[in-house]
């Protein structure tokens, strides 16, 4: 498989400080890379040293199979970047906002005009093509950002947290145009806080702490990283202390949590847990409204491995 | 192009202030036109004067009537004391001149007959006095040696009626150097707070710290697009100072024809680049919108009334003076109230104004140099 980016220990310092530690990864060609990690871990430092935006202490950046410097031109009309804070002129209306980042990668008009109105079909932009910056609401103000990132068609895109602050309509037609891209070959670096939106929508998930990869693989791969394998919540009330001391001592079980009404327990292993739980709780004449098993999701994973939410 | 293409259009979104400026400028230069005249040809003072004539209108009384009619306005007035009194007060008129009754009779008589004047005292009144007594004398004399009053009032006609040929020593035409001094004086607002205004405006655009990464991650050469954004504000610079220049013509008319003229269009030059290069070092400072409107009161706004652009500067207490020789704007106004009192232009002449000028580039040479070691410092993110 084709890389499209390779990082080698890569290194960056402030005075003190190391940002980015002896950190080296690939980006395959035509994958979506989730970069993952709380905040200060290092993944906007990284995006930042890739982009040439930073100088770094050590390493090697190598894009599309050149060296990348801040005057590769030639790799960089290849690349869109959509940076986590809307970055659009304020005096320009959609289209002439799109035309202007369009311009600094094309200069024929013609070939700039269409793929702006393709830009502009892909964010669902068509009814605002005139609208000015302040007239359109959060969500669209995300995927004008969005839209002027990718209208040159670029092979490599990153994407610094695009759905934040955006209601569920807008992040469903972003992530859509994200697939999108993907599909018409594009190789994504993602970053975010949304969980689900990782699972969604990434083949590959890197996961930073304290400048260095700590973990990497498919979503798969990174749940088989976790010490547990179900998690089971059943919603009751009135659960005595008794009841709960006789199922920590059931086999596999990690931990139980009772609160508010709902009981929680994390097994080590996943086999018969439920059918168990079930027999125990119908033999004790315990009442019960829901019962429900899940697997460990990735943030359970990222948790885990982290110590940390993903917001702290 | 597409640089100079959003360039246009952020600026399209800015002309607001721009023609307010203008409006400010044309309101106040038309005004000023309109209290000031032309100063090249010399026109006879006549002064108010109101005759109250007890004598006979005949002969050498009629004769002094008539020239002072020609030479002076006659004012009509009641002759009541209390109308005469209020008439000098208030300036009305500057001189009542009292023809005693027998006047005619007396003076041929030669019993030396008193004409009695009342006056306000100031310049105009002492012209009157001075006409009666040239009058008075010539007819004396005459008086003296005629024979008939027929000839005495010949002679008088022929002596009187003699005028001298005045010709200006200076040919300087103090009148529209005030109008074009006033004028120029004044665009050192429009231009300083144009430039500032709008220049700071698009660079905060284009500044902005996301417009900014997405431009330095583009395939578009960083310098070049930099050169192209400061080109772009260099020439609207340069057409706003084009567009006051032009202007000033067929407000000022002749005088901007003249070398005067051109040392008004060649200092507005130098100080409009100066003003481009403020533009330039308060656009790398502030980022905030909102703080711009602010700036441009304090340093245009403030710099005009400090340096004299409103105010005629010898009006301005020394110590404000002393203190805006720190300013640009001070040695452009200097220039421009020097150019009043210069007749010939030449090199000589000129020496003072060139020191001026130089002072201004010196000053843009320091702002453009603070400008690009903070743009420096700005371009990498660590």
């Amino acid at each position: 498989m084709k890389n499209v980016i390779e990082v080698k220990n890569l290194t960056k310092e402030y005075k003190q400080l190391r940002a980015v530690d002896d950190l080296s990864f690939e980006v395959h060609e035509g994958e979506i890379l989730g970069l993952l990690g709380p905040n200060g871990s290092g993944k906007s430092t990284t995006i930042n040293c890739i982009l040439s935006l930073l100088d770094f202490s050590r390493g090697s950046i190598r894009i599309l199979g050149s060296e990348m410097q801040p005057d590769a031109y030639g790799i960089k009309k290849e690349i869109g970047v959509v940076f986590q804070d809307v970055a659009v002129f304020e005096e320009l209306n959609v289209y002439d906002n799109m035309d202007y980042f369009c311009g600094l990668y094309i200069k024929d008009k013609a070939t700039r005009r269409k793929y702006i109105e393709e830009a502009i079909r892909l964010a669902g932009l068509e009814d605002f093509k005139r609208f000015f910056p302040k007239q359109l609401s959060g969500g669209l103000l995300r995927r004008l950002n969005i839209a002027c990132g990718i209208a040159h068609k670029p092979k490599l895109i990153f994407l610094d947290e695009p759905t934040v602050a955006v209601d569920p309509q807008s992040r469903n037609n972003i992530l859509d145009g994200i697939k999108a891209l993907r599909d018409q070959g594009a190789t994504i670096v993602y970053t975010t806080h949304y969980m689900e939106e990782v699972e969604i929508l990434c083949d590959r998930v890197i996961i930073l702490d304290k400048g260095r990869i700590i973990a990497s693989g498919t979503n798969d791969e990174l749940k088989q990283l976790a010490r547990i394998e179900e998690k089971v919540s059943v919603e009751t009330q009135r659960l005595s202390g008794k009841y709960i001391e006789e199922i920590k001592a059931f086999p596999n079980v990690e931990s139980v949590d009772y609160s508010n009404g709902l009981l929680l327990i994390i097994y080590k292993k996943g086999k018969n847990n439920l059918t168990e739980l079930m027999d125990y709780l119908k033999k004790e004449d315990i009442p019960y409204n829901r019962i429900y098993s899940e697997r460990p999701t990735l943030n359970d994973v990222f948790l885990e491995l982290t110590g940390k939410e993903l917001r702290d | 192009m597409i640089v100079f293409k959003t360039f246009l259009k952020v600026l399209n979104k800015c002309k607001t202030p721009i023609i307010m400026y203008t409006v400010f400028l044309l309101f106040f230069s038309v005004f000023n036109m309109r209290t000031s005249g032309s100063s090249l040809s010399f026109v006879a003072s006549k002064p108010d004067i109101l005759i109250i004539n007890e004598d006979e209108e005949a002969g050498i009384t009629e004769s002094l009537v008539k020239y002072l009619e020609k030479n002076s306005n006659i004012i009509e007035i009641d002759e009541d004391e209390d109308a005469i009194r209020d008439a000098l007060f208030y300036r009305d008129v500057n001189c009542i001149i009292y023809i005693p009754e027998n006047f005619r009779k007396d003076f041929l008589d030669k019993k030396n007959p008193e004409v009695r004047i009342k006056s306000t005292g100031d310049y105009q009144a002492s012209l009157a006095e001075l006409l009666l007594e040239r009058y008075l004398k010539t007819a004396n004399s005459y008086n003296e040696t005629v024979g008939s009053e027929e000839e005495l009032l010949k002679m008088l006609d022929a002596t009187l009626s003699k005028q001298v040929d005045t010709e200006l020593a200076s040919k300087l035409d103090t009148g529209s150097l005030e109008k074009a001094g006033f004028y120029y004086n004044f665009t050192n607002y429009c231009i300083l707070a144009g430039s500032i205004y709008v220049i700071c405006l698009i660079l905060s655009s284009f500044k902005n710290e996301g417009i900014r990464k997405r431009t330095m991650v583009s395939s578009m050469d960083y310098k070049a697009y930099n050169r192209k954004l400061l080109l772009s504000n260099s020439l609207f610079a340069a057409a706003m100072w084009l567009f006051y220049v032009i202007l000033s013509f067929p407000l000022l008319g002749k005088i901007m024809f003249t070398r005067h003229g051109l040392v008004y269009i060649v200092n507005s030059f130098i100080f409009s680049f100066c003003a481009l290069t403020i533009a330039f070092l308060i656009g790398n400072l502030v980022e905030e919108k909102n703080a711009i409107n602010g700036i441009v009161n304090v340093i245009a706004l403030g710099s005009s009334f400090l340096c004299g652009a409103f105010v005629p500067m010898e009006w301005l207490p020394a110590a404000v003076l002393k203190i805006a020789h720190i300013l640009p704007s001070y040695w452009y106004i200097k220039t421009n109230e020097m150019m009043k009192g210069i007749e010939t232009v030449n090199m000589e002449t000129m020496k003072p104004v060139f020191i001026n000028m130089a002072v201004i580039l010196g000053f843009s040479l320091l702002f453009i140099t603070a400008a690009n070691v903070i743009s420096a410092k700005k371009r990498r993110l660590g």
